[in-house]
């Protein structure tokens, strides 16, 4: 065969097998990448809102500390009815002219719009969990099982590690630095953003718990098993309590 | 505008030295690297006027590093058939083409589908390039596609076990006496090792079947990586 006949199935067959090379969990990767940088986008862009703002009421940011709710009230309601309300006597903020006070509005606007992105995509989000690992999300959680397929690079990736490695993944730099340095090894890694973890005070024992259940719960969901996350779900909540 | 001594490649001395290849799809950079067009003689080349160069940046490049730092052969040049396993989104891959021109012929192989999007692109540009989704460690699976013999073989996949996939693939479609060069993560064999160790060790191992031509510490492009060149017995 000549070569641009060689070269043209090449092309051809690698088109093919990059197509069908598109799984449920790359799509959990971007949803999950895209939540995680919306989330950073948001509070970017709501530090700077409160910067701005406490030019013009710097009590109410104060007052405020959630982000999302801070963005969402001055927009309902106005200097005058938030100093009413909270029984703020004075202020230390100018008072500026309505068309200042639209341009940071509009920033609050913007900020909200990224919220409401946020909640979409992780109902989204949710859904496809439910669809591609069942198990896992049922002990994880929508957010963190997706974290863990994407730190693994895939559910195949991740079924196929022990639990010992699940436990540590997003660890990668601690436990180098322990197998480099033989500084102390770290214990968990995304696994510490789970309530029962981060809840606990034996928070390693918890976390090789949880890593065990979740990598009998990704074998089970890529091999296609039948469900059993309510079971390993119940076995966790005997031992550490419900979350 | 110099030739060096690596047929196909060229230099210029400014502040610093850098190569360069001669575009075989002029007007096209590949990965934002600098297009020069220079009025150069190229002696063998039949060529008049005005050539394309493309900028070679060894900081993306291991085979561009190693040359930087004073390669003295690494046995390529116009008109091979090359099998180059490991080419990512195919920065070297663009240069490698260039150098074996139209009458010479890559074979790039990956097997991660992200990366080679990238390299289906640039070898619909590019006529001399055959990509491959497919995995180095089961040469079987793409025996059929690389009929012939290769004169040339480039490994670079920051896998454990790379020697003994390079072995493998050497044995399996190099043609004797002819040039394969293998990039050696040591961070990717072992990380709780120091790197002069692996390198001493990997060495040891590619020398039982190859004859050793050069090795090049790929600093300060490259952290912890060596560039073996090795001739077929």
């Amino acid at each position: 065969m000549d070569r641009s006949r060689i070269r043209e199935r090449c092309i051809r067959t690698t088109k093919q097998r990059i197509r069908e090379s598109v799984k449920d969990d790359n799509l959990v990767i971007q949803a999950v990448s895209s939540i995680e940088e919306v989330t950073k986008a948001a509070n970017i862009l709501i530090r700077r809102l409160r910067e701005w703002y406490e030019l013009y009421l710097p009590e109410f940011s104060r007052k405020v500390k959630d982000n999302q709710r801070f963005s969402q009230l001055i927009l309902e309601k106005d200097k005058k009815a938030l100093m009413k309300e909270h029984k703020f006597r004075d202020t230390m903020g100018a008072d500026l002219p309505k068309q200042d006070v639209d341009a940071m509005l509009a920033l609050a606007a913007g900020a909200q719009r990224l919220y409401e992105l946020k909640k979409s995509q992780e109902d989204y989000l949710e859904k496809l969990m439910k669809r591609t690992a069942p198990n896992v999300h049922a002990i994880t959680g929508t957010l963190i099982g997706a974290k863990l397929i994407a730190i693994a690079g895939s559910l195949k990736e991740l079924s196929l590690f022990p639990a010992s490695t699940v436990q540590l993944l997003g660890a990668e730099k601690a436990l180098f630095r322990h197998m480099r340095t033989g500084a102390k090894s770290p214990k968990y890694g995304i696994l510490h953003e789970h309530p029962l973890v981060s809840q606990s005070r034996d928070k390693g024992k918890v976390a090789r718990m949880l890593a065990d259940k979740i990598s009998i719960a990704s074998k089970v969901d890529y091999f296609k098993g039948d469900y059993v996350g309510d079971k390993l779900r119940k076995e966790l909540v005997q031992r550490f309590g419900e979350w | 505008m110099k030739s060096t001594r690596f047929p196909g490649i060229y230099e210029k001395k400014g502040r610093r030295r850098s190569l360069f290849t001669i575009n075989l799809v002029p007007g096209r950079s590949v990965y934002g690297e600098r297009l020069v067009r220079e009025s150069v003689d190229l002696g063998h080349k039949a060529s008049k006027g005005v050539t394309e160069f493309r900028e070679w940046d060894a900081s993306k490049s291991k085979l561009a590093a190693a040359i930087l730092k004073g390669a003295n052969q690494v046995g390529l040049k116009e008109g091979h058939t090359v099998l180059y396993l490991g080419c990512s989104t195919g920065t070297t891959v663009s240069h490698v083409s260039d150098i074996v021109g139209r009458g010479g012929f890559v074979f790039a192989l990956d097997f991660a589908p992200r990366v080679m999007r990238e390299m289906v692109f640039l070898a619909q540009e590019r006529p001399n390039i055959a990509p491959l989704l497919a995995d180095a460690k089961k040469p079987e699976e793409y025996e059929d596609i690389v009929k012939e013999k290769v004169d040339w073989l480039f490994q670079d996949i920051a896998q454990r076990n790379q020697p003994e996939i390079f072995l493998k693939n050497v044995a399996k479609f190099l043609k004797k006496g002819a040039y394969c060069v293998a990039a050696i993560k040591a961070r990717s064999i072992d990380v709780s090792k120091k790197p002069g160790l692996i390198f001493r060790s990997v060495q040891k191992k590619l020398e039982e079947d190859l004859t050793l031509v050069d090795k090049r510490e790929l600093s300060p492009f490259q952290r912890d990586h060596m560039l073996f060149v090795f001739k077929k017995r």
